[in-house]
């Protein structure tokens, strides 16, 4: 049987196309109080929440060389939440002027019977995550600070061991495509933490 | 010098000529006299510099004149002996040594000048006494005690000079470091109130409710200055406070927004600013600083302000049969028909007196504070609501956004579904709903008010209920008659007010449903009045014994009500003798007829038919009764005092 055709065009969501700009750092364990008390500070006066989401990332391959990959997440610790279909594109790097990584993405709202339509599609699950931490807000910045557990029996998510001994701090803005701007207020905010965790722009290629 | 007794030299010789030898003949040789020069340098030669001696003036008057005497060969004699001192020949020239022993002697001296010049200046040396044991014994050893307590007692003297110098200087120090002190203290009080932050050199605070969740454009940055402009040397004031504050120039003075409802819509080009009433600034709280008071009024200032652009924006926006009108400071709505809801927005500045608004008293009963509060409590319920619909997104990845939002598209919402996520009342629709209720609640209280005052006779009482809804309120309407209270309980209205309309509800479950028309209340009231003395009749038949014929709320007979219809009753007395029919209109009143036994009536015409005796006891025809000219105080009591006189007597 054929592989359906997989698009290569950038994918876009509805008519506006929007960015995600992303900087990204970590922090150890026992430093994780303090970056969570200076968060509390500098951002937006609401109750800290935390959250707790199963995240399975899935892969068409059609004859192209990079397969199609979707995200696909939902949320352990709060019932009737949609879940969330995530398209993110290939990362640019740009240059020094622009102080965040940029990507392309597409976020969609969907009901629990995600994953069998996925697999109807023809998408294969690549591997699945659990993510475990506190959710920030100041405007439009979100500042997600989590760690990331593996799940060692496949589709139990109880059962999970921790991938490392730090944890992940994500400062992302989704805005419409060619608003730079967004990246200097997200430079001040990464400023403004800067010794108790560097966020930088990591280029995901040179990791691999 | 020392006091060695000085030489006395002559330049004369005491005998003119010296005796050179006594020759052995007994003559003498003589030598021959010095010329003058002669003579003057052999003198000099023999004088000896290291020696002192007490005639030194005298010596270098001398000199000085020799020097004259020998000015003409001056110049030869400097060339010679700048040669002799050159070629070290000495004696060259008998003054040869005098001048090296003047030179050295000005070398010295100038040496000395310099020395004592430095010496005095006290900057880089400073005369030491030599010690004591250098003294000659001899000293007098009183002169040694006074010179060393001399030295002590200024030592004293210069260590109490530096310790008063110190004083005073700390002293002042205290004095500038006291007020630095003051400020960082108010600083910190004004910290623990507002939010402060530091930008360059200067110290900015915010205003605003934007942490409260406010979305006025406005900055609302003020001022931390040190107030530095006050003299140390001068009495410090009572008021004074060292940290000053300065708030933008547009929030300055009071300002608060005005509700007010006006029976008659004044024509539009008459419309202008609204004056401002004064109102006394708000006195500070004893103990709170002033700052405090300066910075609650400009944020008061501030709050008025975001409601009335609120305000403005919606009344813009929103579309209604009749549209809202936004003139300068003021917004004019229509709630109801020839009624007008004016909202406007009144700043004074403290500087700035209008002369007009002193003139031009406002009657303060228009004006509608509990509105003017709910327009505060309004705005900052809209702050909250705002803030609370910032709703984290769940998983952490989602964007943010209402939850049921993004539900809309799993679940396949249809229009009126997302219609509902969306649509939210604003401030305006809101207080223009609560002002309706309001007038509605006031003009209902009137209504009731006059009727009872006009009309006596079925009294008419009302319970206003405590407890109301912004929207909603409630009151019973008792209608009684005097000293009947206990019987005649028929008419129990409870009227509930809403925006629009009024709700009536009966004692027996029936609702009416009336407009926000006061007349349409007025009219209902008073068939409702009417009605109740039929009722009373009813009731008091029951008590008296007598039996009820007929009773009908709405008659279809007899002359047409303008205002509901009439209602009419006929009881019969216990023995069946006597009738009495009663119909009671809101506008015709009462009509009270008496119907009497045939056999009581004379001058009814005999008939053929009715030959027989036992037809006496029909009835006869019906009299009227002349209503007002009964006794009694009221138609309960009239009506009672009717039947008791055609009941027979039991006895």
């Amino acid at each position: 049987m054929e592989a359906p055709p997989v698009t290569m065009m950038p994918v876009t969501g509805g008519t506006i196309n929007m960015m995600e700009y992303l900087l990204q750092g970590s922090v150890l364990d026992h430093s994780l109080e303090s970056l969570i008390h200076r968060l509390r500070g500098l951002c937006d006066n609401m109750e800290p929440e935390t959250f707790v989401d199963h995240e399975m990332v899935f892969l068409l391959k059609g004859q192209q060389a990079s397969p199609f990959v979707l995200r696909a997440r939902r949320s352990l610790d709060r019932a009737g939440a949609p879940w969330h279909l995530r398209y993110l594109g290939q990362p640019e790097m740009g240059d020094k002027n622009r102080h965040a990584l940029v990507r392309n993405c597409v976020d969609i709202a969907t009901s629990e019977n995600l994953t069998d339509f996925l697999m109807e599609m023809g998408f294969r699950m690549d591997h699945e995550f659990v993510a475990r931490g506190h959710l920030f807000r100041k405007g439009i910045m979100k500042i997600v600070v989590y760690k990331i557990f593996r799940i060692l029996v496949p589709g139990n998510t109880d059962n999970t061991e921790a991938l490392s001994l730090s944890y992940l701090v994500e400062l992302s803005v989704v805005a419409p495509a060619g608003q730079d701007m967004v990246s200097d207020d997200m430079r001040n905010f990464a400023e403004q933490l800067k010794p108790l965790v560097h966020l930088e722009k990591i280029d995901p290629k040179r990791l691999m | 010098m020392s006091g060695v007794r000085a030489v006395r030299i002559s330049i004369e010789s005491a005998c003119e000529k010296q005796v050179q030898e006594v020759g052995l003949d007994g003559t003498e040789t003589y030598l021959q006299p010095l010329s003058m020069s002669q003579n003057l340098a052999r003198l000099a030669q023999r004088i000896d510099f290291s020696q002192g001696s007490g005639s030194e003036e005298e010596e270098a008057a001398g000199a000085e004149g020799d020097a004259q005497d020998w000015a003409g060969a001056g110049s030869s004699a400097d060339q010679d002996d700048e040669e002799g001192l050159v070629k070290f020949q000495p004696s060259l020239w008998p003054w040869d040594s005098v001048r090296n022993n003047l030179r050295s002697a000005l070398t010295e001296m100038c040496v000395l000048y310099d020395v004592l010049s430095i010496v005095r200046d006290k900057k880089f040396m400073t005369l030491d006494p030599v010690s004591q044991d250098a003294l000659p014994p001899k000293q007098n050893p009183q002169t040694l005690q006074l010179i060393s307590k001399k030295k002590s007692l200024a030592g004293a003297a210069q260590i109490l000079l530096k310790g008063a110098e110190r004083l005073t200087k700390s002293v002042t120090e205290n004095q500038e470091n006291k007020l630095q002190r003051d400020f960082n203290s108010e600083l910190l009080r004004l910290r623990q109130h507002w939010k402060l932050r530091k930008v360059g050199d200067k110290i900015l605070g915010d205003l605003s409710y934007r942490s409260a969740g406010s979305l006025f454009p406005h900055h609302g940055t003020f001022e931390v200055i040190k107030n530095t402009d006050i003299d140390l040397d001068k009495k410090i004031p009572e008021d004074y406070c060292p940290l000053d504050v300065q708030i933008p120039s547009d929030l300055e003075g009071s300002a608060y927004i005005r509700v007010s409802i006006q029976k008659q819509a004044p024509d539009i080009g008459d419309l202008g600013t609204v004056n401002l009433f004064k109102r006394p600034l708000p006195k500070s709280k004893p103990g709170s600083p002033h700052w405090q008071t300066k910075l609650e009024a400009a944020q008061n200032v501030l709050l008025c302000k975001e409601i009335f652009a609120q305000l403005s924006r919606e009344a813009v926006q929103i579309k209604s049969q009749i549209p809202h009108i936004v003139v300068k400071n003021q917004i004019i709505s229509q709630p109801f028909p020839s009624l007008q809801l004016s909202i406007s927005l009144c700043h004074s500045s403290n500087d700035k007196k209008s002369p007009k608004s002193a003139t031009e008293k406002q009657s303060p009963e228009d004006h509608l504070y509990v509105l003017e509060h709910n327009l505060h409590l309004l705005i900052r319920e809209f702050h909250k609501q705002t803030l609370s619909s910032i709703m984290m997104p769940h998983p952490a990845s989602a964007p943010f956004g209402h939850k049921r939002m993004r539900l809309s598209g799993p679940q396949a919402f249809d229009k009126n579904e997302i219609n509902s996520i969306q649509s939210s009342e604003g401030l305006l629709e809101k207080i223009i709903k609560q002002a309706k209720h309001i007038f509605l609640r006031s003009r209902t209280a009137a209504t009731i008010d006059s009727l009872a005052s006009r009309i006596e006779d079925p009294q008419i009482q009302a319970h206003w209920s405590n407890i109301n809804d912004v929207y909603e309120s409630s009151v019973k309407v008792l209608i009684t008659s005097q000293g009947y209270e206990q019987i005649c309980k028929s008419i129990q209205l409870q009227l509930n007010i809403g925006v629009e309309q009024i709700r009536v509800v009966h004692r027996d479950g029936r609702v009416i449903t009336l407009s926000h028309e006061g007349q349409e209340l007025q009219d209902f009231l008073l068939s409702q009045m009417s009605q109740h003395q039929v009722h009373a009749v009813q009731q008091l038949a029951k008590v008296m014994g007598w039996q009820v014929l007929s009773f009908s709320n709405h008659v279809g007979l007899g002359p047409v009500e303008s205002i509901g219809n009439a209602s009419a009753i006929t009881v019969a007395s216990p023995n069946g003798d006597y009738a009495i029919s009663v119909r009671n209109g809101p506008e015709s009143g009462s009509k009270i007829m008496v119907q009497f036994p045939r056999n009581q009536c004379k001058d009814l015409p005999k008939s053929d038919v009715l030959q027989d005796s036992k037809w006496n006891h029909l009835r006869g025809p019906f009299k009227e009764v002349q209503w007002n000219k009964m006794e009694g105080r009221n138609f309960v009591y009239k009506m009672e005092l009717l039947m008791s006189a055609l009941s027979p007597c039991l006895l």
